[in-house]
């Protein structure tokens, strides 16, 4: 990559808002699922 | 992907619906809000039997009511809302000519006399089989005729609804489709190609069955049949509220559409992986080779990832806008949203309530775990998440904006408040029902039964609470109808004279062009039929060709009394 395209792609990346609350948000939401998932599971392997 | 044949982002125009189309959407809302209102009373009826202290009147079978319910609110309310908001958002971003709308005129009363016999027979008593309509429960020929006229009806809805894009592209050589025509086209689609299925019962088993031409039906061949076409009934439901979602919430929230690729790419796997599913409705049943139930569950699977993308880029929308509009911190941008404009809030608690709806659906899917629920009121529970608050509230989030821009008049601040109310007891009500069915279904409780004492069992004691607590969920639900019934009926005939605009969201300035390929339809359907064939054929010959005798109709304790 040479010296310009760096300069256009670093300021790409600035100018690209934060997604860090959208991460945290997926991963809480996958979590929920993971959960629910495996309380029901233990049930059916209590039962 | 060639390059070369992308196109430009560039402002889509927006058309301007006449009168005469506003008669015509409004037309399938009206008997969309009469459904919610009868479909409603009925179930506050059943959790009051349920309850053990209501006993129904007038000899007035309980599950009379519940064909009623279920009929009523899960196709009637639903089918007609959707092809409603469709069809203004077809006429919004590709137009509708006078034919087209003549011939969708057409698809309304076909649907209407349909939904007329339907309604009728249940009403007499003469169809109490459940909206599932399980052989060899039997109901009169003229519930089973009715439901047939009702889904032609849709296809002609469907078939205009492709017209309407097939017109719009040739007269825009080169354009890709508007993102909501493309929703629109893709929702139709999986309804036509998934009620062949719910068609062909009705049509080859069902109606000769019930007129006695045929002494027989074969049982599992019907639930499959059935089953095919009732899974991406769920996403039939579903998907129009996501049109909301990607393509108009943005808009509302001040925003811009995160990705319109995203949005297409996840209407297009909804497409693949919402038909060849069924089986994990059927995990219970005997006579479907496990190896074919497995696949299907994987595939069901597959349905995660298109939700999930859905929930990323709803996440994106609001961090973007909220980011773009000065909000700092981690969750700065969640503080931003427009908490007190009902057209977001209602919808906007319907995305949470699809976050435990989908967890719930995970585990329903899942063969195993399925055990644990299956036939249980869990699964009540589950899709009153689902349809009756994810799907609902963001019908109901439509209509605060949809009716007044339909029939000249403001959502004034009045309104917008006791929208804001309406949302909150809905929310309120579902929950109590709602965590109520689910703990109940995880005791064992089963679904589709009146009030029993069960000859006394100690299991059936811990469920009572339970079923209260579903009364007092469902009384509260029913305050909701009544509300929103005053706010459709005040924004229809007695909001004060005005404009209210059609939200549209728009892409980005310097988004990345979508590619041509979506509008390949042919690539979309021939991979739809083939995965279908592909989870379908060898099960379905092997159930046909190891089938059991077939069964005679039962009329009665239920059926056609």
């Amino acid at each position: 990559m040479d010296q310009t395209n760096k300069k256009m792609h670093s300021s790409d990346e600035q100018e690209s808002p934060s997604l860090k609350g959208t991460l945290i948000s997926v991963l809480l939401l996958g979590s929920f699922l993971i959960v629910s998932w495996f309380g029901v599971y233990a049930l059916f392997i209590s039962r | 992907m060639a390059l070369e044949k992308i196109v430009p982002v560039h402002e889509p125009e927006r058309l301007p619906i006449t009168k005469a189309e506003s008669r015509l959407y409004m037309s399938f809302i009206y008997v969309a809000f009469i459904a919610l209102f009868v479909g409603g009373l009925m179930g506050l009826l059943q959790t009051l039997v349920r309850s053990g202290s209501f006993t129904l009147p007038w000899g007035i079978g309980y599950y009379q009511i519940l064909t009623v319910h279920g009929v009523i609110l899960g196709l009637v309310l639903t089918t007609y809302f959707i092809i409603g908001f469709q069809f203004s958002l077809m006429g919004k971003t590709v137009g509708i000519s006078f034919k087209q709308r003549k011939a969708a005129w057409i698809s309304l009363w076909v649907m209407v006399i349909g939904t007329i016999m339907t309604a009728i027979t249940i009403l007499l008593g003469k169809a109490s089989v459940l909206y599932t309509f399980y052989a060899p429960l039997k109901a009169h020929p003229a519930f089973y005729i009715g439901l047939a006229l009702v889904i032609v009806g849709s296809w002609i809805a469907g078939f205009v609804n492709w017209r309407q894009l097939y017109v719009w592209k040739k007269q825009h050589p080169g354009e890709k489709s508007p993102l909501l025509a493309f929703m629109v086209v893709i929702n139709m689609v999986m309804w036509f190609i998934a009620s062949l299925g719910v068609a062909t019962a009705v049509l080859v088993q069902f109606i000769p069955w019930s007129l006695g031409y045929a002494e027989t039906i074969n049982v599992l061949v019907s639930r499959t049949l059935f089953w095919y076409f009732g899974h991406p009934l769920v996403y039939f439901w579903l998907l129009p509220a996501y049109m909301a979602w990607y393509a108009i919430i943005p808009k509302i929230i001040g925003g811009k559409i995160f990705s319109d690729s995203l949005a297409r790419m996840s209407f297009v796997l909804f497409l693949f992986f919402s038909i060849p599913v069924g089986f994990h409705h059927q995990l219970t049943e005997p006579g479907i080779d496990p190896t074919w139930k497995f696949i299907q569950v994987v595939l069901t699977f597959m349905v995660i990832v298109p939700s999930l993308m859905t929930a990323f880029s709803l996440f994106a929308t609001f961090e973007i806008t909220g980011r773009k509009k000065g909000h700092k911190g981690l969750f700065g941008w969640f503080r931003h949203l427009p908490w007190k404009d009902v057209r977001f809030f209602a919808p906007f608690v319907g995305m949470l309530a699809f976050i435990p709806g989908g967890a719930g659906g995970i585990i329903n899917a899942s063969h195993q775990v399925n055990g644990v629920v299956h036939n249980t009121i869990w699964v009540t529970g589950h899709f009153h998440l689902t349809v009756a608050t994810t799907v609902v509230l963001t019908f109901f989030g439509v209509t605060y904006w949809l009716i007044p821009h339909l029939t000249g008049r403001k959502l004034t601040a009045k309104i917008n408040k006791l929208g804001m109310i309406q949302t909150i007891i809905w929310a309120v009500g579902m929950t109590i029902m709602s965590v109520a069915m689910h703990i109940q279904g995880l005791l064992g409780g089963p679904r589709r039964s009146a009030f029993s004492e069960y000859g006394g069992t100690a299991q059936a004691q811990e469920w009572i609470g339970y079923q209260l607590a579903q009364a007092i969920g469902g009384s509260i639900l029913f305050i909701g109808i009544i509300l929103m019934m005053y706010i459709f009926i005040h924004l229809t005939f007695f909001a004060p004279k005005g404009i209210e605009e059609f939200p549209v969201a728009e892409e980005e300035a310097d988004a990345e062009p979508t590619p041509m390929w979506f509008d390949n339809w042919k690539l979309w359907i021939g991979i739809t039929i083939a995965l279908i064939l592909f989870a379908y054929s060898i099960p379905f010959v092997d159930i046909i060709q190891n089938s059991p005798p077939g069964s005679p109709p039962f009329a009665w304790p239920i059926g056609n009394n």
